[in-house]
């Protein structure tokens, strides 16, 4: 926003004012009008923000919904990865309490020495597999992640509609010309967003601002 | 003192899938008595309704975060000689330092291996 300044016609009536020691009543009358001017055309500008504003706050729920569903689908995606791999980490299990009972007796049964070393190779194999399934497991700890990220970009997004709906409620009552009972509801209304400022927004105190505001 | 594979664990965490991990890395590492918290609190209310021999907390939970249940378990009587390890992702030195000073016994950073969860509870129960 550009920084109000002193007019130059301004600045050089108080530079004669200054010189001849004359009141400066008039002239700065003249300077507090420009100043109005300025700051009238500033709020005007300000106001032709509210639309897009409304706009982008109407489009953060919805942001903040996609954002959780994520979460909720990484995290059923990554159960149902788990229940696949517990379920093979059991099989294993079962299969190397066979393959003992296997072993035990062909060594019994005096077959082939060469046959019992394959059996004892098969359960290495077995127990690397475990040893690769656990760490498929611990892999899927990249959902937690996933998850505390998306709350925090949730946390930020909240942040930002309470923000954006504070533009609207300080600039609405001005775009619309507003009386003293408007600009009194604005102020109440601002309470309230300061008053959810550490909390979710409430949606229905969203709506109620937008629609108080002329956004529908 | 090795670790007793019959103790009861309570590992808490408010991710499910988390605390799905961490049961199923200490069931592999032959633990077989394992509980399981959604919170600080829920883990206190469970630790003084039973006998526990250890306990695995994430740090950043709702309700109440697992530094404040580890404070809570150091200063309660009954439970402060728990052995009390720290999962987390955050790796700052200053929540490390936190976690010493609230007299945790040890502390991984996620994401984490097997290896590393038996390595640390090996050097708790040494």
């Amino acid at each position: 926003m550009a920084q109000p300044r002193v007019t130059p016609k301004a600045q050089e009536a108080l530079d004669e004012d200054e010189q001849t020691g004359k009141a400066p009543d008039a002239k700065l009358y003249e300077e507090l009008g420009e100043l109005a001017r300025f700051i009238d055309t500033t709020m005007k500008t300000l106001s032709e923000f509210s639309a897009p504003v409304n706009a982008s706050t109407e489009q953060l729920p919805q942001a903040q919904t996609h954002l959780l569903n994520l979460k909720t689908q990484t995290e059923q995606g990554t159960h149902r990865v788990m229940l696949e791999v517990e379920a093979i980490q059991e099989n294993h299990v079962q299969a190397n309490k066979m393959l003992k009972d296997i072993a035990q007796a062909l060594q019994h049964a005096n077959v082939d020495p060469a046959l019992i070393q394959q059996m004892h190779a098969l359960g290495q194999t077995l127990g690397q597999n475990d040893k690769r399934l656990l760490d498929i497991m611990t892999a899927l700890s990249f959902q937690d992640l996933v998850a505390q990220s998306v709350n925090k970009l949730v946390t930020i997004l909240d942040e930002v509609e309470h923000r954006l709906l504070q533009l609207v409620v300080v600039f609405g009552p001005y775009q619309k010309q507003a009386a003293k009972t408007d600009q009194s509801k604005a102020s109440e209304m601002l309470k309230q967003l300061e008053a959810t400022k550490n909390t979710s927004m409430d949606q229905d105190l969203a709506d109620e601002i937008l629609k108080q505001f002329g956004f529908n | 003192m090795p670790a007793d594979p019959n103790m009861k664990i309570l590992v808490v965490d408010d991710m499910s899938t988390m605390r799905r991990i961490v049961k199923n890395i200490l069931k592999q590492l032959g633990f077989n008595n394992l509980e399981e918290a959604e919170n600080g609190q829920d883990a206190l209310t469970k630790l003084h309704a039973d006998t526990y021999g250890f306990v695995v907390s994430d740090w950043n939970m709702p309700v109440m975060m697992g530094i404040d249940m580890l404070r809570a378990i150091r200063a309660d009587e009954k439970l402060k000689k728990i052995p009390v390890l720290m999962v987390t992702a955050e790796a700052q030195k200053e929540n490390l330092m936190e976690a010493v000073q609230a007299g945790v016994s040890n502390y991984v950073v996620k994401p984490f291996t097997a290896e590393t969860m038996q390595d640390k509870i090996n050097k708790i129960f040494k």
